[in-house]
């Protein structure tokens, strides 16, 4: 009677992680996915916790912007509202105001909770301007990994195919 | 040196057995996530850039068939393509086909706000069907097509994916059959002969 108890209150432990892994929320940023807390805040927008910012992004809040790196981008002071918010001991941010502040596509499916991020304009296109070849790391049929890069030295004709 | 990727979402199940019955002597890689579509701004295949050895573009995004077993249907003759390969091996960055940097800038064009969106949200389609919710990849795929009308990769892999009469109401030769004789293939635009 005791282990089957235990098992009871195993299998409803079980249940809760489940249901608050479900709840949580999916961001794809830079191909990468990570799984974020759901916020409290209503409405369409993914809003995240600081922590959360840096976990799937790499960027973090600073006075003068949302910094990776080199790289700041200055929230508008008159908007602040719009990207940060506190509630109760925890600030959250507003990734989706704040992709579309600098221009990034954002896709979402509402139904799984997931979020998909986009390359930015400048990052996207930078090839244009350099001409420098895109880099990629791809497998080939046995698994093992290849970069464009790993040719530099020798002519490449790329060349894409499908099976359908 | 000859690089190919296969834009396959199904990856190595659908992309593998056409490696094995090639026996290709050359790097042959398989892109489930049509990353080379995206970062190359493609739309259809097959499709070839040309990369010097310094790792810069010398001729970007043209259709690349190699013989002339489709030409009935996309009138496309293979020969002119490949004796200009030939010439760019043969003479390197002196090959007439190679292109300057204001060719190449005038050709390259960057990503319009609508293709962008449309990446994220054929690459949020895929993410869903890896995950087994292929009927909710569904409008993604839609949505990406419907930004993107001239993709056909986005076309072609969404409707190989699912029962594309039942989920899209229509078929690839259905879609070509619409085009009334347009190219399908964005003209190539090769140099005379030198």
């Amino acid at each position: 009677m005791r282990h089957l108890v235990f098992a009871a209150m195993i299998s409803l432990f079980a249940n809760v992680v489940t249901q608050a892994f479900e709840r949580g929320r999916i961001v794809i940023y830079d191909g990468v996915t990570t799984q974020v807390s759901e916020s409290p805040e209503a409405g369409k927008d993914l809003w995240v916790t600081m922590a959360d910012l840096k976990r799937a992004t790499g960027f973090v809040v600073k006075p003068q912007g949302v910094c990776r790196e080199q790289l700041c981008f200055p929230l508008p002071k008159d908007r602040k509202a719009e990207f940060v918010s506190k509630k109760g001991k925890v600030s959250w941010f507003n990734l989706t105001a704040f992709a579309r502040l600098i221009k990034q596509p954002v896709a979402a499916d509402e139904k799984n909770a997931v979020w998909y991020f986009g390359p930015r304009p400048d990052v996207r296109d930078s090839y244009i301007t350099s001409l420098d070849a895109p880099d990629f790391t791809l497998p080939d049929a046995s698994g093992k990994m290849h970069s464009l890069s790993d040719f530099k030295g020798k002519r490449v004709l790329l060349v894409t195919w499908a099976s359908w | 040196m000859i690089v190919s990727v296969a834009e396959d979402t199904g990856g190595l199940k659908d992309a593998a057995p056409w490696i094995a019955a090639a026996k290709p002597e050359y790097t042959a890689l398989i892109d489930d996530k049509h990353l080379v579509t995206h970062l190359y701004n493609m739309v259809n295949v097959p499709t070839a850039v040309w990369i010097n050895e310094q790792g810069r573009i010398v001729r970007p995004n043209e259709v690349a068939y190699v013989d002339n077993r489709y030409k009935a249907m996309h009138g496309i003759d293979a020969a002119p393509y490949l004796d200009a390969i030939r010439d760019w091996v043969a003479n390197g960055e002196r090959s007439a086909y190679v292109m300057s940097e204001q060719q190449l800038q005038e050709r390259l064009k960057p990503q319009s706000p609508d293709r962008a969106m449309a990446d994220a949200e054929f690459a949020l389609g895929e993410y869903l069907y890896k995950k087994g919710s292929g009927p909710d990849a569904i409008p993604h795929f839609k949505e990406a097509q419907r930004l993107a009308p001239d993709n056909w990769n986005y076309k072609r892999q969404a409707w190989a994916l699912s029962d594309a009469e039942k989920d899209y109401g229509t078929s690839f030769m259905k879609e070509v059959q619409k085009l009334g004789g347009k190219p399908y293939y964005e003209p190539r635009k090769l140099p005379n002969k030198p």
